[in-house]
């Protein structure tokens, strides 16, 4: 170590602050928040990744025309019927946030999340083309819907599953740390991996599951080319996929509830599954909510499952956002548009990742 | 332990052992010759045990095809990577966590503010600007774009806040420089919180899918992830079940293996990635 008598040589503290941030800095700016400032500027511009990239000058500013030809359409008109139940469940999100709050058993911040998204629940289904009218993208939408379908439909399968394993699993024995570990495996496969298994688990022919299926007198189910089926095949293997992060985060939890309040509820004769619901979930509210805007930010980037499993088949069931962006991207060569598309998605997960900030925020106050 | 734990410990085996299934088709299926799966893929037990047995899968992994090339690849865009957001964390993270310095709120709220850019936001972008400089197919074009996210630098900025601050005091004192004070003191004292950040880096790096997608077009700079895409869309036809099922085990070895040998570092990594970024 050097141990200089005098005042340290070297430099300054901004000095040495100045040489210690520059890599980081240098980096951030130039793969990060450039890139980032240029999808905004390309997604202003008719820019065709091929005539581009031969002529640099092939662009053309158009303004937010890629916006409107991806979100907009002709003739698209507002109607408090035109989806009832997304609309009604809209209207039940902003009730519950509502009263939630009011009755002091919802935070802020979980009011808040539910309101807005109760708004746009009863909002967005409400627009539709009207008489000779169409969307001027026809697919952006459903894809939407889709990828919402996705997260509506992997969420709460992660998270319930993960939850009750977490609860069954807290505990310092072998064996369950052993339990742990197996639940927590498959999370650290890659996308690839993990759809090469699940591609030939529900194969028709070569599957597992059709030979088990058999086995016991059944039919082979035709899962990722069934157009009701390919979603459902792909939630699966999600949740089997990345159960493990959820769970961890729940195990955490639960190992900060004082361990006196079990004892008390066990004098009252309130163990196992009772334990669970009257002390357990009230205090873990806090981090079932950080799980699901987590897993909701998370699983609004699906891209892998849909690419590799069913290429976002059959007859477009299972397209997602993100596999979307990057066809219009690299098989149309629509730049501009796939680039408006991408900021669409920027923004949806920055206020989802406003949300879990606000709650990070709220959990570091207690 | 009493007669709960035991009927506890039972009724969760049944879905552990469920969840290991698919893992280990794929191991089995990968010791049994291909001409057999060709016919059929539940010979024993439902294809769950390797009878008839072989290891030519691997052999034919290693003798040709592009596999240990594709693997080779993968080690070094995953340890570049690593190094690469080790070195640009740690001195970032420690500069913002102690050193005092003009625009210090507005670098922060800067940083903070690229948490909330996902890859996918970015990926046409950093395309275009690679496919202008030439890069693309190249291991600095898969390491690059991620040394750009600021969850590195934040995990580190947390850990040196939580040191204290007297160990520096008492070196400033005796007139160590401040570059000093971060080499010889701060980096050994950071030692666990390099381990996570390297561990979530490297599983991030070796599991990454779209970018090397986009950015690496030649079969030859291809990641093992990537790799293995690329042959499962036609895997029963031209490479045979047994083998495309080797390279799956194999693209999982490492990662399988740090998280057995690491796994309470892997679970802290995962949940910091998880919460944080």
């Amino acid at each position: 170590m050097a141990k200089g008598r005098h005042r340290a040589r070297g430099l300054t503290e901004g000095q040495a602050a100045a040489v210690l941030l520059l890599p980081f800095l240098a980096v951030y700016a130039a793969f990060l928040v450039y890139p980032f400032l240029n999808g905004v500027w390309i997604s202003l511009h008719d820019w065709n990744l091929l005539a581009v990239a031969f002529n640099p000058d092939a662009r053309e500013f158009i303004g937010a025309e890629n916006y409107i030809r991806t979100l907009w359409g002709r003739n698209i008109e507002w109607g408090l019927f035109a989806s009832p139940v997304m609309q009604t469940g809209g209207v039940l999100g902003i009730g519950l946030a509502f009263f939630g709050y009011r009755s002091g058993r919802l935070t802020r911040a979980t009011a808040l999340a539910l309101g807005i998204a109760g708004a746009l629940f009863f909002l967005m289904p409400g627009f539709h083309p009207g008489e000779g009218g169409r969307w001027y993208d026809r697919r952006f939408w459903p894809t939407v819907g889709n990828t919402i379908t996705f997260v509506a439909l992997a969420v709460p399968g992660v998270t319930l599953t993960a939850l009750i394993l977490a609860a069954a699993l807290d505990g310092e024995t072998r064996a369950k740390a052993v339990l742990r570990t197996v639940f927590f495996l498959s999370q650290v496969l890659s996308v690839t991996v993990v759809t090469l298994i699940w591609q030939i688990m529900f194969s028709p022919r070569q599957g597992l599951i059709a030979n088990v299926a058999q086995a016991l007198g059944g039919s082979p189910i035709v899962w990722l080319t069934d157009q009701q089926l390919a979603m459902a095949a792909i939630v699966i293997t999600t949740i089997w996929w990345s159960l493990g992060i959820a769970m961890i985060l729940f195990l955490a939890g639960i190992q900060d509830i004082s361990k006196d309040i079990y004892e008390a509820a066990a004098i009252d004769n309130a163990r196992g599954i009772r334990a669970f619901w009257y002390i357990t979930l009230p205090n873990l509210k806090r981090t079932i909510t950080l799980v699901v805007v987590l897993q909701i930010i998370l699983h609004f980037q699906v891209f892998g499952q849909a690419h590799l499993m069913t290429q976002g088949g059959p007859n477009d069931s299972t397209q997602v956002l993100v596999r979307y962006i990057y066809q219009t991207a690299f098989r149309d060569s629509e730049l501009g548009k796939a680039s408006a598309m991408a900021v669409v998605l920027f923004l949806i997960m920055g206020a989802f990742s406003l949300v879990q900030f606000i709650l990070g925020r709220e959990g570091d106050e207690r | 332990m009493n007669r709960g734990y035991y009927w506890l410990i039972t009724a969760l085996s049944i879905p552990a052992f469920l969840w290991l299934i698919p893992t280990l088709w794929m191991i089995s299926l990968s010791f049994q010759p291909n001409e057999v799966l060709a016919r059929t893929t539940s010979t024993t037990a439902f294809g769950l045990v390797p009878i008839p047995f072989t290891a030519e899968n691997y052999a034919a992994l290693f003798s040709f095809g592009q596999t240990p090339m594709w693997f080779l690849n993968s080690a070094i865009v995953a340890l570049g990577m690593t190094l690469g957001v080790l070195a640009v964390s740690t001195t970032a993270g420690y500069a913002l966590a102690r050193l005092e310095f003009p625009f210090k709120r507005a670098i922060l709220v800067l940083c903070l503010v690229g948490l909330m850019v996902p890859e996918q936001a970015v990926f046409i972008p950093l395309y275009t600007m690679f496919a202008d400089l030439g890069w693309h197919n190249s291991y600095h074009a898969l390491i690059l774009p991620r040394m750009a996210v600021p969850i590195g630098v934040f995990l580190m900025m947390q850990f040196f806040k939580s040191i204290p601050k007297d160990i520096e005091e008492a070196a400033r004192i005796d007139g160590v420089g401040w570059l000093q004070i971060f080499w010889h003191i701060m980096l050994p004292l950071a030692r666990p919180a390099m381990m996570t950040l390297a561990i979530l880096t490297f599983l991030y790096a070796w599991n990454d899918y779209l970018w090397p997608l986009v950015s690496a077009r030649e079969p030859e700079r291809f990641t093992i992830t990537l790799g293995l895409a690329s042959i499962q869309s036609n895997f029963a036809q031209s490479e045979g079940l047994g083998r495309v099922m080797a390279s799956g085990v194999i693209a999982s070895l490492p990662v399988v293996i740090l998280f057995l040998m690491f796994q309470r570092h892997v679970v802290r990594a995962m949940t910091a990635g998880g919460t944080k970024g």
